[in-house]
C-alpha cells in the first residue's frame, strides 16, 4: 500500500526555506512571489496498518510544537504548487533515515518491496504568478532534471483530495543479470564496441587488448574455466583500468616540446616521473619528517612522536557541472575516503574547497548545462552538506570567477587526518594483501549510479555525456562507517584498506589484489540496491560511501561484530589469493578472468606534440594606462571585484571548528570578515602542536605562461603559511592539476600544442619550486579535460577551455600554535613594514583586468631570493618580534593594505617612498600600489621589537613605511608626503562586502 | 579515556553524532572520566547507565537531522532505553545536551521539564531564520539566577554556534514559565552582554527571546546551541592573537586572563565530585 504523509510548519511559524525560495526567484528572475510555504512529503510503500502509519506520522515525522501534518493531502492555499521528487535510483538520504527510524519504532523489518521515499511540495501564492513562471521555478531553482522530477498544478487543477499523489520512485529492472562475450575479431569491432559501450578505450590500446585475448596461452587458460572472447566484465575492467582518471596516461605520456623561440625541441618521457616523483623522492630522503608518498590514497607526514597526518585532494568537476549539489557532496565525501583509506586508516580532522565557477551575473548567449549563479549555489550547498554533516571542520576555501569556467566548472576538495604513527604494535601507514584473506566490502550498497564515471570525467562535455553518473553522497551512512573502521584499525583486525572511488570495486579490488597477485570475487554476494544489475555493472559502479578491506579469516567475526554495533554494512565478496589472476564468479560461473599484471602488457605511452610561443610572439604587450587621479575611487572598485571582495556568507556556512582544534579561522580581523592567508588547526587536542594549511588558485598568469603561474601559485601557498608562522623545514605539498584539452586536432583542439606545451611548462615550475623550497608532493591528481561545448544563440555550440589551473595546497607544522599569528595589526603605534621587493609586474593582475588588459609582464619568482627572506621572517615570527603579518597577493599592495587595515580597525598612516623596489627601478603610483610581484609580506611590529626585527631583515628587502594608529580610523595612503589614497575603514569595508553582501 | 575522578561521563556516539572527541576531552580537562560510548552498546546493555554521573548528548548530525534535527536520536533513545534515561534524571544526576545534543533533549521531552514532566515536548529547535547553516561566535550572557549547575558563576561567556536548526520556539506561555522559572541559562548577548533583542548576527538564529540554552526546574538537565568543548584552548576564541597582545601589555599570560568554556564543564563535575 501506498500512503503520502504531509508535514509542514504551523501557520502562524515562518518559513525560512519559503522565504529563501521568494527571494531567489526574485533576484534571479524578477519572478514576485507573494508567500511560499513547503510540504515535505514522505511516501511509504508497506503494509503497515493505519494505527502503525498514524503512530509514524505523529512520533517520527510531525514535532508537535511547530508542525502539524496528516495522511491527506494539507489544505493549504496557493496560486500554484510545484511537486518536486528525485528520479527512481537516486539516493533518497531522508528516505534511508526514515527507514531506519520506522523499523526501530515498530520493531519491524522492511522486506524488498517496502520502502520510504521523500519529496516536497511548494505551495506558491501571487495572482500576477503565471504557468511560465511557475515552470521556471520549478526547472530553474527547484529540480535539475537529471536527478529530479516536477510537476506543477495550477489551482483549479489540484484534487484536494488526491493531493500530489507521489508514488514511490523506485527502480524496476526486470532485467536477468548476467554477462556477455565480446567480439574482437578486427580492431575495427572493438572500436565500435568502445563507441558503443561508451568505454572510451583508446585507440593505441585496441591492438594490445585483442593480442592479449588471441594470445594462444591465454586462450587455453580462459578456455579451463569456461571463456573465450573478452567478457563486457573484462572490457569494462581494462576500460576503467585504462581511462585517464584512473591512469594518468597524459602525466605519463610522451611530449614533444618545441619552444618556437629557440626551435630547439626536447623530449618529455614522462612528466609525472621528472617533475613529480623524482623530486618528490630525493626530497623524502633528506626529510625525515616524510613518511610516506608515490603510492597510497594519501601521503603521510609526520605530526609528532606518536602521530602522523595525511594528506590528499581531488577534483570533481564533470558531475558537479550537471548537477551542482550532487556532484560537490559527492566530492567532498568522496576525497574523506581517501584519508580513511590511507595505511590503515586515519582520522579526518579538516577539509577545505575552492570553486571556481563562470560570471555568476552572465546574461549572453550561451547556455552552460547549469547557469553559473546556480552552479555555485549547488556546489556551495554540497560541500556544506558533505562537510558538515561528516563531523569535519571546512577550515580553508577559496571562490573564483572566470568566464572560461563557464566551460566547465572545478570543484576542488582537500582532505587530512591524523592517525597514531603505531596500530597495534605496527606501523600504520604500512598495509598489503596476502593471499586467504578475505575481501569485504563495507558501507553503502551497489546502483547503477555512477558508471562510467571515470570514463566521461576523462572527456571534455559535450551533449552526449551520460548523466548517469551523477550521485548524491550520504555522508550519514559514512560517518556511522568511518566511527566503525577507526575501532576496527585500532583492535588491529585490518590488514588492508582502500576506498571505492572511481572505478568501483574494479580499481579497489583490482589495484589491492595485485599486492597479494591475485583474488577471487563472487559478484553475487555484492548487497544491491536493487536487482537487475550486470555483472558488469556491479564491477565498475561508482556507488558511494564504500570501503574494501582485507581482513584474517579469523578476525572475521569480530570485525562483523562491531559493523553489526555500529549498524553498517560489510560483505564478505571474495578472497585475496596469489594465482596471478584476476578471477571473477557470478555464482558459479567465471566472468572475468585475466592476469593481474594485463595492464602493464606494453599499453603505448599518449603521445602528444608541445609547441610554445613565448607571450611576446602571440603579440602580447604592456598596456599603455597612465596614472589614475582617483586612487579613492579606484580603491573602492577594486576591493568590490568578485575575485577580491569579501565571500563571508560562503565560509559560515561551513562548520569551521568542530572537534574543537581550531587555532586560526578562515575569517579573522575585528569584524572577523577578512579571509585568513592560512588556517591552524590542532589535530591532537592534548598537544600544543599544529598543522598549517593553505591553498592558492592563480589561474590568470597562464594567459602569459603557466611557467609563471604555476610557480607564482606555489610561493603564494607557501607565503600564505610563512604569514602564520609556518616553516620552510616542513611543507608537504599537493597540486591539482585542471588542464584544457591537450591534444591537438585541426579542427576540435587547434591549440592542443599550445596547452600541451602549458603543462609542460606548469610541471617545470612544479619542479624549480619544490625542490627550492624543498616541499615534497604528498599528494596530487590531474583533470585534464576542462572544457565546454556549450549551446550558443543560433543553435551552434562553442566550445569554452578554462584558463590552465593548479590549484597548490600547502601544509606546514606548527610546533606552538600560540606563536601564531593573524593580520590584522593589534596595537596603535606599531610600525608597518613591507618585505619582499615590488617590481613592474602586472601582467595578467587585477589591475590590468579591470581594464580588460593582461599585459606581459606576469610576477616572476626569485626562489632563492625569496627563501632567505622567507627564513628571516620565519624566525621574526618563533621569535615573537611580529605582531602582525600578511602575505601580499591578488590585487598588489593597494588591496592588501586595504585588508590589513580593515581586519585590524584601526588607522594605518602609509607613506610608498620607502618601498623597496626591484633593482631599484622607479614605480608609478598605481604600479607600486597594485603590482602583483611575489615574496611579499605586510607586518607590523611594535617599537620595543623595531631594533631586532630591522637586524633580522638587515639587507633584505625591507622597509618600514608607517604607522599604525589610533587618531584617525582610515587607510592613509602617501608617496613622498604626497596624498595618494585616503578612505576610512568604513568605506574600505563597504566596499569589499557590498558585491555579496546580500547574502548570508 | 583515563582520568582517576569518581566522576564518570559518558558521552554518546554513532549515528552521525561528531563531537564526542572534543566533548570528552572537555570534560576530561574539567576532572572527569571521560567514556565515549555508543548508542547501541547502551541500548544493547553492553554499558549501563547506571555507572555513570554525568550524560552528555554531544554535537552532529543524527540520523543526518533528515527529519528534524535531534528527532530520530530522541526517539531511539526513548524507545529503547526511555525508562532508563528517566531514572537516570531522578537519580539527581546531570544530563547535558549541546547543540544536536540540546536539540534531542527538548524532542526527548527532558527539557524543559516543566511540571516535573521529563516526556512532554514543548520547545522546539528549528530553522534559523537566516534560512542557512552559521558558524560563528557568540557572546551570551547568563541568568545569574538560574538553578543551572553547569553555569554557577560564570560571567558573559563567548562560545560558537554551528548549526542550521537553532531557533528556539515555544508557546508563549511556555517562554513565560521558562523565564519565570529561571530556566533560561543562556541569551544571546551584543558585544557589551547585553540580550541581543533578536538583532542578527548578535542572535544567529532568530530565537525567541534571544534563548540560547536553557534548563529544566531542577538547574540538572542543561541544553544549549553554542559550543563550550570548542573552547577547550584559549587558542579557540576568534580573538585569541589580539587578546594575547593585550594580555602581554599588562604583562600577563593568556592562561592567566582567559576562562575558557573548560569552566562549564567543570562546575558540573564539581557538582557530581
Amino acid at each position: 500500500m501506498i500512503s503520502n504523509i504531509e508535514i509542514t510548519l504551523k501557520q502562524n511559524l515562518m518559513d525560512a526555506e519559503g522565504r529563501s525560495l521568494m527571494k531567489k526567484a526574485n533576484t534571479y528572475f524578477g519572478i514576485k512571489i507573494d508567500d511560499a510555504r513547503c510540504i515535505n512529503i514522505v511516501t511509504v510503500e508497506s503494509d503497515l496498518s493505519q494505527d502503525e502509519l498514524e503512530t509514524i506520522r505523529r512520533e517520527v515525522f510531525t514535532n508537535p510544537v511547530i508542525q502539524e501534518s496528516s495522511l491527506s493531502p494539507l489544505d493549504i492555499d496557493f496560486h500554484f504548487c510545484i511537486w518536486v521528487g528525485f528520479r527512481p535510483g537516486v539516493r533518497d538520504n531522508a528516505g534511508a533515515t526514515a527507514v531506519e527510524a520506522v523499523r526501530d519504532l515498530l520493531k519491524k523489518d522492511f522486506s524488498a518491496h517496502e520502502n520510504i521515499y521523500t519529496s516536497k511540495r511548494y505551495c506558491l501564492t501571487g495572482a500576477d504568478l503565471t504557468r511560465e513562471d511557475v515552470e521556471k521555478i520549478a526547472g530553474e531553482i527547484l529540480s535539475n532534471g537529471i536527478i529530479q522530477q516536477y510537476n506543477v498544478f495550477s489551482k483549479d487543477q489540484w484534487d484536494k483530495k488526491i493531493g500530489a499523489d507521489v508514488k514511490p520512485a523506485k527502480v524496476i529492472l526486470n532485467h536477468t543479470p548476467g554477462f556477455d562475450t565480446m567480439d574482437i575479431d578486427t580492431d575495427e569491432i572493438l572500436a565500435q564496441i568502445s563507441h558503443e559501450r561508451s568505454l572510451s578505450l583508446n585507440p593505441r590500446d585496441i591492438p594490445v587488448i585483442r593480442g592479449y585475448f588471441l594470445d594462444e596461452k591465454v586462450l587455453a587458460e580462459r578456455a579451463q574455466m569456461g571463456l573465450s572472447k573478452p567478457t563486457d566484465v573484462e572490457l569494462e575492467y581494462i576500460s576503467q583500468s585504462r581511462s585517464d582518471h584512473c591512469c594518468h596516461n597524459t602525466f605519463n605520456g610522451i611530449f614533444r616540446y618545441t619552444d618556437m623561440e629557440t626551435g630547439e625541441t626536447t623530449q618529455e618521457n614522462s612528466l609525472f616521473n621528472t617533475y613529480i616523483k623524482a623530486p618528490t623522492l630525493a626530497l623524502k630522503d633528506s626529510k625525515e619528517w616524510v613518511v610516506s608518498v608515490l603510492w597510497d590514497n594519501a601521503g603521510v607526514g609526520s605530526f609528532d612522536n606518536e602521530n602522523n597526518y595525511v594528506i590528499t585532494g581531488e577534483t570533481h568537476n564533470s558531475p558537479s557541472n550537471m548537477e551542482a549539489y550532487g556532484g560537490a557532496i559527492t566530492g567532498i565525501v568522496g576525497v574523506y575516503r581517501d584519508p580513511m583509506g590511507t595505511g590503515l586508516g586515519s582520522k579526518l580532522f579538516m577539509g577545505s574547497f575552492g570553486f571556481c565557477v563562470g560570471d555568476i551575473n552572465y546574461n549572453g548567449p550561451l547556455k552552460p548545462p547549469l547557469h553559473p549563479r546556480r552552479l555555485l549555489d549547488g556546489v556551495i550547498e554540497g560541500v556544506k552538506d558533505g562537510g558538515n554533516k561528516s563531523g569535519v571542520p571546512t577550515t580553508f576555501g577559496q571562490t573564483l570567477f572566470d568566464p572560461g569556467y563557464m566551460g566547465k566548472a572545478l570543484v576542488f576538495v582537500t582532505a587530512l587526518g591524523i592517525m597514531p604513527k603505531t596500530v597495534n604494535g605496527q606501523p600504520s601507514h604500512e598495509k598489503t594483501t596476502s593471499p586467504g584473506e578475505l575481501i569485504i566490502m563495507s558501507g553503502g550498497r551497489v546502483g547503477k549510479d555512477g558508471i562510467h564515471g571515470v570514463t566521461a570525467s576523462s572527456k571534455s562535455f559535450s551533449e552526449n555525456t551520460p548523466a548517469g553518473h551523477v550521485q548524491i553522497g550520504d555522508p550519514y551512512t559514512q560517518k556511522k562507517m568511518h566511527d566503525f573502521l577507526l575501532i576496527c584499525r585500532d583492535e588491529g583486525l585490518i590488514t588492508f584498506i582502500t576506498d571505492n572511488g572511481g572505478g568501483g570495486l574494479s580499481s579497489s579490488v583490482g589495484e589491492s589484489a595485485m599486492l597479494s597477485n591475485g583474488c577471487e570475487v563472487r559478484l553475487d554476494k555484492v548487497p544491491l540496491k536493487y536487482e537487475g544489475l550486470d555483472m558488469w555493472e556491479i564491477w565498475i559502479s561508482e556507488s558511494q560511501e564504500r570501503m574494501t578491506i582485507a581482513v584474517k579469516p579469523e578476525n572475521l567475526e569480530r570485525f562483523m561484530a562491531l559493523s553489526e554495533l555500529h549498524e553498517v554494512e560489510s560483505t564478505v565478496i571474495g578472497k585475496y589469493t596469489d594465482s596471478g589472476k584476476l578471477h571473477i564468479k557470478y555464482k558459479d560461473e567465471t566472468c572475468a578472468y585475466v592476469d593481474m599484471d594485463l595492464l602493464d602488457k606494453g599499453f603505448p605511452a599518449w603521445e602528444f606534440d608541445a609547441i610554445w610561443t613565448p607571450p611576446e610572439a602571440r603579440g602580447l604587450v604592456e598596456p599603455v594606462i597612465s596614472t589614475p587621479t582617483n586612487f579613492n575611487g579606484l580603491l573602492e572598485q577594486m576591493l568590490a571585484r568578485p575575485n577580491i571582495c569579501g565571500k563571508e556568507w560562503i565560509i559560515r556556512q561551513y562548520d569551521h571548528e568542530v572537534q574543537g582544534g581550531s587555532v586560526i579561522k578562515p575569517l579573522v580581523g575585528i569584524n572577523r570578515n577578512i579571509p585568513t592567508d592560512a588556517s591552524v588547526t590542532r589535530p591532537v587536542l592534548t598537544s600544543e602542536r599544529g598543522l598549517a594549511f593553505s591553498q592558492s588558485i592563480l589561474p590568470w598568469y597562464s594567459k602569459i605562461d603557466a611557467y609563471h603561474m604555476m610557480a607564482g601559485t606555489i610561493d603564494e601557498a607557501v607565503r600564505r603559511l610563512i604569514a602564520v608562522g609556518g616553516s620552510l623545514d616542513h611543507i608537504g605539498g599537493v597540486d591539482n592539476f585542471c588542464w584544457p584539452d591537450i591534444g591537438y586536432d585541426v579542427v576540435s583542439n587547434p591549440d592542443g600544442k599550445f596547452k600541451a606545451a602549458q603543462l609542460v611548462r606548469a610541471c617545470r615550475a612544479l619542479k624549480d619550486a619544490c625542490m627550492a623550497y624543498g616541499i615534497p608532493l604528498l599528494s596530487g591528481k590531474d583533470s585534464m579535460y576542462v572544457d565546454g561545448h556549450l549551446e550558443g544563440a543560433f543553435g551552434e555550440r562553442i566550445k569554452v577551455s578554462a584558463l590552465e589551473t593548479v590549484q597548490f595546497s600547502a601544509v606546514s607544522l606548527i610546533s606552538d600554535v600560540s606563536r601564531c599569528v593573524t593580520l590584522e595589526p593589534k596595537t596603535a603605534g606599531d610600525f608597518v613594514y613591507v618585505l619582499g621587493s615590488t617590481g613592474d609586474e602586472l601582467g595578467a593582475s587585477e589591475y590590468y583586468e579591470m581594464f580588460d588588459k593582461t599585459g606581459l609582464n606576469v610576477p616572476n619568482v626569485n626562489f632563492s631570493k625569496f627563501k632567505t627572506l622567507y627564513k628571516a621572517l620565519e624566525k621574526a615570527i618563533d621569535t615573537e618580534l611580529v605582531a602582525s603579518c600578511h602575505a601580499v597577493g591578488r590585487g598588489g599592495l593597494g588591496i592588501h593594505f586595504s585588508l590589513v587595515a580593515m581586519a585590524g580597525g584601526l588607522g594605518l598612516d602609509i607613506d610608498l617612498a620607502g618601498l623597496p623596489r626591484r633593482d631599484d627601478l622607479p614605480l608609478s603610483t598605481e604600479k607600486a600600489l597594485f603590482s602583483e610581484s611575489a615574496g611579499r609580506f605586510i607586518v607590523t611590529v611594535a617599537p620595543d621589537k623595531k631594533q631586532t626585527f630591522e637586524k633580522l631583515c638587515k639587507g633584505l628587502p625591507c622597509a618600514c613605511l608607517g604607522m599604525v594608529t589610533d587618531s584617525h580610523d582610515r587607510l592613509n595612503i602617501a608617496s613622498a608626503g604626497n596624498p595618494v589614497a585616503d578612505l576610512t575603514i568604513a568605506t574600505l569595508d563597504s566596499a569589499f562586502n557590498k558585491t555579496f553582501g546580500d547574502k548570508i | 579515556m583515563s582520568g582517576a575522578s569518581a566522576v564518570n561521563a559518558l558521552i554518546l556516539t554513532g549515528f552521525g553524532l561528531n563531537c564526542d572527541y572534543e566533548t570528552a576531552f572537555a570534560f576530561e580537562k574539567a576532572g572527569a572520566c571521560a567514556h565515549r560510548v555508543h548508542i547501541n552498546a547502551l541500548i544493547r546493555g553492553d554499558v549501563r547507565l547506571t555507572d555513570f554521573q554525568i550524560l552528555a548528548f554531544g554535537g552532529g548530525f543524527s540520523w543526518g537531522d533528515d527529519h528534524g534535527a535531534g528527532v530520530i536520536q530522541a526517539l531511539k533513545l526513548k524507545n529503547n532505553i526511555g525508562k532508563d534515561l528517566l531514572d537516570f534524571v531522578d537519580a539527581d544526576k546531570l544530563v547535558i545536551g549541546i547543540c544536536n545534543g540540546f536539540q534531542a533533549l527538548v524532542n526527548l521531552g527532558l527539557l524543559p521539564g516543566l511540571d516535573g514532566d521529563y516526556t512532554r515536548r514543548s520547545v522546539a529547535i528549528t530553522y534559523n531564520d537566516c534560512g542557512n547553516f552559521r558558524d560563528q561566535w557568540v557572546r551570551l550572557v547568563p541568568d545569574a539566577d538560574s538553578p543551572c549547575v553547569f553555569t554557577k558563576g560564570l560571567g558573559v561567556s563567548d562560545y560558537p554556534v554551528r548549526h542550521g536548526e537553532g531557533k528556539v520556539v515555544a508557546d508563549p506561555d511556555v517562554i513565560e514559565r521558562l523565564v519565570a522559572n529561571r530556566q533560561v541559562v543562556f541569551r544571546y548577548a551584543d558585544e557589551h552582554g547585553a540580550p541581543a533583542n533578536g538583532a542578527f548576527p548578535a542572535n544567529p538564529n532568530g530565537a525567541l527571546d534571544d534563548i540560547a540554552g536553557i534548563c529544566d526546574p531542577t538547574g540538572r538537565i542543561f541544553g544549549l546551541m553554542p559550543h563550550p568543548e570548542a573552547y577547550n584552548h584559549f587558542c579557540n576564541h576568534p580573538d585569541w592573537p589580539r587578546q594575547k597582545a593585550a594580555a602581554k601589555r599588562q604583562g600577563k599570560s593568556l592562561e592567566e586572563t582567559i576562562i575558557t568554556g573548560i569552566r562549564l564543564f567543570e562546575n558540573g563535575v564539581n557538582y557530581m565530585a
